[in-house]
């Protein structure tokens, strides 16, 4: 761009902002984000659908083609099969018991007018501070056939058999569970926040009781955070790494970890692309279905 | 619509004593109002009627009915919040339908309701709104209108009128006033505002630091206030410190003496009305004359306030009605105050206690 280019751009910026037009201002404040979301994200995803369209010979790896060959291999094959609806199940059942448990605890630490308040968010995000995968190993040496649990049940005779929990969807389940668990208390709590307590006294005053009242007024009021806290835990939970490959093992394959292996182990870039734009795109319609639906379902 | 009775009734928080013991009894469709200055428990006595607070010690009953421990829901209290607390994801009508829908009214019985509900707050245009497309006023009626559709037993209403400005709390204030009257519904308000309590109430519960001082009518309360705080609370007064020398002379702590209707002797303020005060010729013949120097005169309106010094120590202010034919003092005047000594009230100070 030529210097009086830029010098006209700006001044034709100038007038429409002399003009009122907040839309310019909002326009500058926006642009790093934009170019920031096209470059690292839309071309990677643009490239990885174009990868996935490409065909694969062992020996060769990548070979420039148009068909879609490997996602008809991931359909037909029932370990990619199997793979898909292992992810969706875990996701669904982990978001589900997430936001039913995270609703307690973000509604206590919310109307609280305890001093220790900050303490209690704290407590909470606590977990965080430990990495995914340094967490599932502490799990690991917890739950593990030789693990603290196992060995103490056993010297203590109450079992013969080490209790096969590692290595199950229930530890998967479970770790996610408690990776995501803060996020989603974290998104309910500011929501519930914002909603006035006299509300719910509003509610039993007219004759609600408890059960009615969160029916009728508080998960209605609260619903743009189950559904933020539900959105974000699912996309956590499809795309999870760490805790299935760490506690579920090597039989438990979910689609994050399928990805890599694809690329990484099988260097197989256009059936991993495939896979990838798979669980992106399974996420993102599910997502956007749940969306729609909870909408509809709690118009207004 | 029921009698509503409060048995010694406390509130403490931790060691902070909210409401102590307070004990009244309401008639059936009487309206009354707690009012006292912030913080002395107003809120707490009316939320532990609606159940929102549950008391330390005391009771509640409720038509005859002990409701103590019953939670809010089954108390058949109706309650406009000071934030209106409308449901906001809810249309003005289904807000009303909301407790009409709670006691399982059949839905052909309650659509009327409804309407009858909107019409009695005139707001019969306004059923599919939401309550963020109504302004304050009229959110205002429909929290009212919510309260009164499920016919409550009473009707409790915490400062309704504080987010109004202040033309519409006038017109608010004689609407929910007549509507009260008309549905005979006994009803607690609760305010800060002396005006408006005046204005509405049937009978005043003065209350100072968790205390009932007085209950009484609004006459009860301005002519024979029980303590210094109610003299204060309805009406003006002029409050002069010192002491009663022997029952019927009080002595100013300027050293004024004056005659007064009792008292027993001991330190004690003596509380005069400005408008009970006469100023120059009218003060001819009262029993307390004094002579003065007027220092400040205000020009109110309807009335005149002039601000008279009668002793190094004291001075009294003299509402004057603003008539047309008065004559106006002005700063430096020298008159003449005088009252009957009836017209003082005196109250002994007690030594550990100042009454604020
Ligand atoms: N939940 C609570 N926890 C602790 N103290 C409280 C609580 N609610 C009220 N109080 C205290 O009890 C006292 C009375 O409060 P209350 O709200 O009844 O006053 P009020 O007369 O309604 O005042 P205002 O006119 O400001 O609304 C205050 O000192 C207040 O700080
Ligand atoms: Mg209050």
């Amino acid at each position: 761009m030529t210097a009086s280019a830029t010098a006209g751009t700006l001044q034709s910026l100038a007038a429409r902002e002399m003009r009122g037009g907040r839309l310019s201002t909002a326009g500058f404040l926006i642009g790093p984000a934009t170019i920031f979301v096209t470059v690292g994200l839309l071309f990677p995803i643009l490239f990885l659908f174009r990868y996935s369209l490409n065909d694969f010979k062992p020996g060769v790896l990548m070979i420039d083609a148009f068909t879609i060959k490997q996602y008809v291999l991931f359909f037909t094959d029932p370990y990619f099969t199997a793979a898909f609806y292992r992810t969706l199940r875990v996701a669904v059942v982990v978001t589900a018991i997430c936001v039913v448990l995270a609703f307690p605890l973000a509604y206590v630490i919310a109307r609280t007018q305890s001093r220790w308040k900050h303490l209690l968010i704290m407590l909470v995000v606590l977990p965080l501070f430990v990495g995914n995968a340094v967490r599932a190993a502490g799990w690991m040496t917890l739950f593990g056939n030789k693990g603290f649990l196992n060995v103490s049940l056993q010297w203590l005779g109450l079992i013969d058999e080490p209790l096969r929990i590692m290595f199950t969807e229930t530890a998967v389940i479970v770790g996610i569970l408690a990776v995501n668990l803060p996020y989603v208390v974290l998104t309910l709590q500011s929501v519930i926040e914002g909603i006035d307590r006299a509300v719910e006294e509003a509610a039993f005053s007219l004759g609600a009781g408890p059960m009615t009242m969160f029916r009728r007024v508080l998960l209605p009021l609260a619903l743009p955070g189950f559904v933020a806290g539900g959105i974000f835990c699912f996309i956590l939970t499809m795309n999870a790494y760490a805790t299935p490959v760490l506690l579920g093992g090597p039989q438990f394959v979910m689609m994050g970890p399928l990805v890599y292996i694809q690329f990484a182990i099988k260097s197989n870039w256009p059936l991993g692309s495939a896979v990838a734009f798979i669980l992106m795109a399974a996420t993102l319609v599910l997502t956007a279905a749940a969306n729609l639906v909870v909408q509809r379902r709690y118009r207004r | 619509m029921a009698r509503l009775e409060l048995h010694h009734l406390s509130k403490h928080f931790g060691p902070t004593v909210a409401v102590s013991d307070v004990t009244l009894d309401i008639a059936d469709g009487e309206f009354v109002v707690l009012l006292g200055p912030s913080g002395c428990g107003k809120t707490t006595t009316l939320r532990m009627i609606a159940g929102f607070v549950a008391p330390t010690a005391g009771r509640v009953r409720l038509g005859g009915r002990e409701v103590t421990t019953l939670p809010p829901w089954k108390r058949n209290a109706g309650m406009v919040f000071q934030s209106y607390a409308l449901f906001p994801h809810l249309s003005v009508a289904e807000n009303v339908a909301f407790g009409l829908e709670m006691r399982k009214i059949a839905p052909a019985e309650i659509k009327p309701r409804v309407t009858e509900a909107l019409r009695m707050v005139r707001l019969e245009g306004f059923a599919e709104r939401l309550p963020r497309q109504l302004s304050g006023g009229q959110q205002q009626r429909v929290a009212l209108a919510r309260a009164l559709a499920i016919r409550p037993d009473v009707l409790l209403l915490d400062e309704p009128l504080s987010n109004l400005d202040a033309k519409l709390r006038e017109t608010v204030r004689v609407e929910i006033r007549e509507l009260q009257r008309q549905l005979g519904i006994t009803t607690v308000m609760v305010t800060h505002d002396q005006e408006e309590a005046l204005i509405m109430a049937d009978r005043l519960v003065v209350m100072s630091e968790g205390e009932v001082r007085q209950v009484g009518s609004q006459r009860d309360l301005y002519e024979r206030p029980a303590d210094r705080f109610v003299a204060g609370v309805v009406g003006r007064s002029n409050i002069l410190p010192g002491k009663v020398v022997e029952p019927g002379r009080f002595e100013t702590q300027g050293g004024i003496r004056i005659a007064c209707a009792g008292g027993q002797a001991g330190p004690a303020v003596i509380a005069l009305r400005p408008e009970r005060l006469a100023l120059g010729p009218a003060a001819q013949g009262l029993t307390n004359r004094l002579h003065g120097t007027v220092e400040f005169v205000s020009y109110l309106g309807a009335n005149i306030d002039v601000h008279v010094r009668v002793s190094a120590a004291d001075r009294v202010v003299v509402s004057q009605p603003n008539r047309a034919d008065g004559r106006l003092p002005s700063e430096g005047d020298k008159v003449e105050v005088g009252w009957p000594a009836e017209a003082g009230v005196v109250f002994a100070e007690e030594a550990g206690r100042p009454q604020a």
